[in-house]
């Protein structure tokens, strides 16, 4: 249950500075998604259907202020949480791993999606453009954020998970 | 007659005698005589002077060093404070210059009515240039209302919360504003794209188009208030057997660095959809 409750306060503050700070650091058109960093290490971490309740959150609040599709953006955290489970219980062994393949899975999937939905609402996007100036610049810089917010992610799991889960 | 005693007569003696050396020390005659006196005793008393400062020092020094540095931990605080407030004072005078240039910028357009408001974020997806802004409809901003700096076009507001709006920029792939070219008789449209770059198109292949070409806004499609500057045309495309002309545009505007803008509020957007014909049965 607190786990479920301590997304809200994370996910809302992970929003924010998201939008206020980097969305501000580009590499060429590319910029990290901590929610989904987020959302990746938390379902690396939590081996139960908790993740998911973060993705929602996480989707819900990107939904709010950003100017997708109606509620698109929940689509790809949930994928992303649905990959870390499933990987984390095949890779039970090595977290970082599968923790950068389900950031890789998750980024490709949402950049794709976000594209087709674009393009399906009348908007002319490039797709070769939009790969090469967009999606892989964004995985690189979600590559750099990865490991600092999976050590606060831990940190968190370990304050809201019971020492006997996890030693 | 009554006689000198010796004894008198050698008290005035060493008198006058201690006058006399006295008078010639002071007079600089003896000063030969002094040195080679006076210095073996003077440098004993450096020698000694100096044993004796080191002796006191080594007493002494620990606790002077102890309250230079608090002192120094004093000043280097208070150096501290006064270099924030300084860079504080910097953030003050840069946000008091874009305002005034806003100002400045809206004395110039006295027709219009604006309301100044804050960038404080951007579109979490990369895909799409929006920025967010402090003022919403608790500041009568609406939907539709453009949005300017002191240099030119910005977007316009694509949607409004209480106290937030979201502002679609002209850099946005899904952004078309109607331009006029400032030194020919002809319009065109800027389109944005996913990399935030500006492409002038539907220009007419007889129009002499060039470099440097200042764009404006036209005003058609009622979006936007006409005269507006937008940007500068940079590199032209013209291929013979196309209809149109296309240039890429250097937009006025630094969308990157922007801090503060203008809403025009009493602008409203014109609904042309049911104008617009539609194919019969």
């Amino acid at each position: 249950m607190l786990s479920n409750l301590i997304s809200i306060p994370v996910m809302l503050v992970l929003s924010v500075f998201q939008m206020t700070a980097i969305s501000r650091i580009n590499f060429l058109n590319g910029s990290a998604d901590l929610i989904l960093l987020a959302t990746a290490a938390w379902g690396i971490r939590e081996k139960n259907s908790n993740s998911i309740v973060w993705a929602l959150i996480g989707g819900l609040m990107v939904s709010a202020a950003s100017a997708m599709p109606s509620f698109s953006p929940v689509v790809p955290y949930i994928f992303t949480a649905l990959v870390a489970r499933l990987i984390s219980k095949r890779l039970w062994q090595a977290p970082i791993l599968a923790l950068i393949i389900t950031t890789i899975s998750g980024t490709i999937f949402q950049h794709f999606l976000y594209i087709i939905l674009l393009q399906l609402s009348g908007i002319p996007l490039d797709f070769a453009q939009s790969v090469s100036n967009v999606t892989l610049p964004s995985l690189l810089l979600n590559f750099f954020f990865l490991f600092p917010v999976y050590v606060i992610i831990s940190d968190i799991w370990k304050w809201v998970t019971p020492e006997e889960l996890y030693a | 007659m009554k006689s000198v005693s010796p004894r008198n007569l050698r008290n005035a003696v060493v008198v006058f005698l201690a006058a006399g050396i006295l008078l010639l020390a002071i007079s600089g005659f003896l000063r030969p005589i002094l040195g080679v006196v006076m210095d073996p005793f003077i440098s004993t008393q450096r020698w000694l002077s100096e044993r004796f400062m080191a002796v006191y020092d080594f007493f002494t020094l620990p606790r002077d060093i102890t309250d230079l540095l608090a002192r120094n931990a004093q000043l280097e605080s208070e150096v501290s404070s006064l270099q924030t407030q300084v860079i504080q004072l910097q953030e003050q005078l840069q946000e008091a210059d874009v305002l005034y240039s806003l100002l400045d910028f809206a004395r110039a357009r006295p027709q219009d009515k604006y309301i100044a408001a804050a960038v404080i974020g951007r579109d979490p997806s990369p895909f799409l240039h929006y920025v967010i802004i402090d003022h919403g409809t608790d500041d009568g901003i609406q939907h539709g209302m453009p949005v300017v700096t002191e240099q030119g076009l910005v977007g316009r507001i694509d949607a409004v919360t209480a106290s937030a709006a979201r502002v679609q920029l002209i850099t946005d792939p899904g952004s078309v504003v109607n331009v006029r070219l400032q030194n020919q008789n002809s319009e065109g449209q800027i389109s944005g794209s996913v990399t935030g770059e500006v492409t002038l198109g539907m220009v007419a292949q007889n129009v002499n188009l060039s470099a440097g070409e200042i764009l404006l806004t036209s005003g058609l499609g009622g979006n936007f208030p006409s005269d507006v500057l937008v940007g500068q045309v940079l590199e032209i495309t013209r291929t013979e057997n196309q209809l149109f002309q296309s240039a890429s545009v250097q937009p006025v505007v630094d969308f990157n660095s922007t801090r503060a803008v203008l809403v025009i509020t009493n602008f409203r957007e014109v609904n042309i959809t049911p104008l617009i014909p539609t194919p019969g049965p």
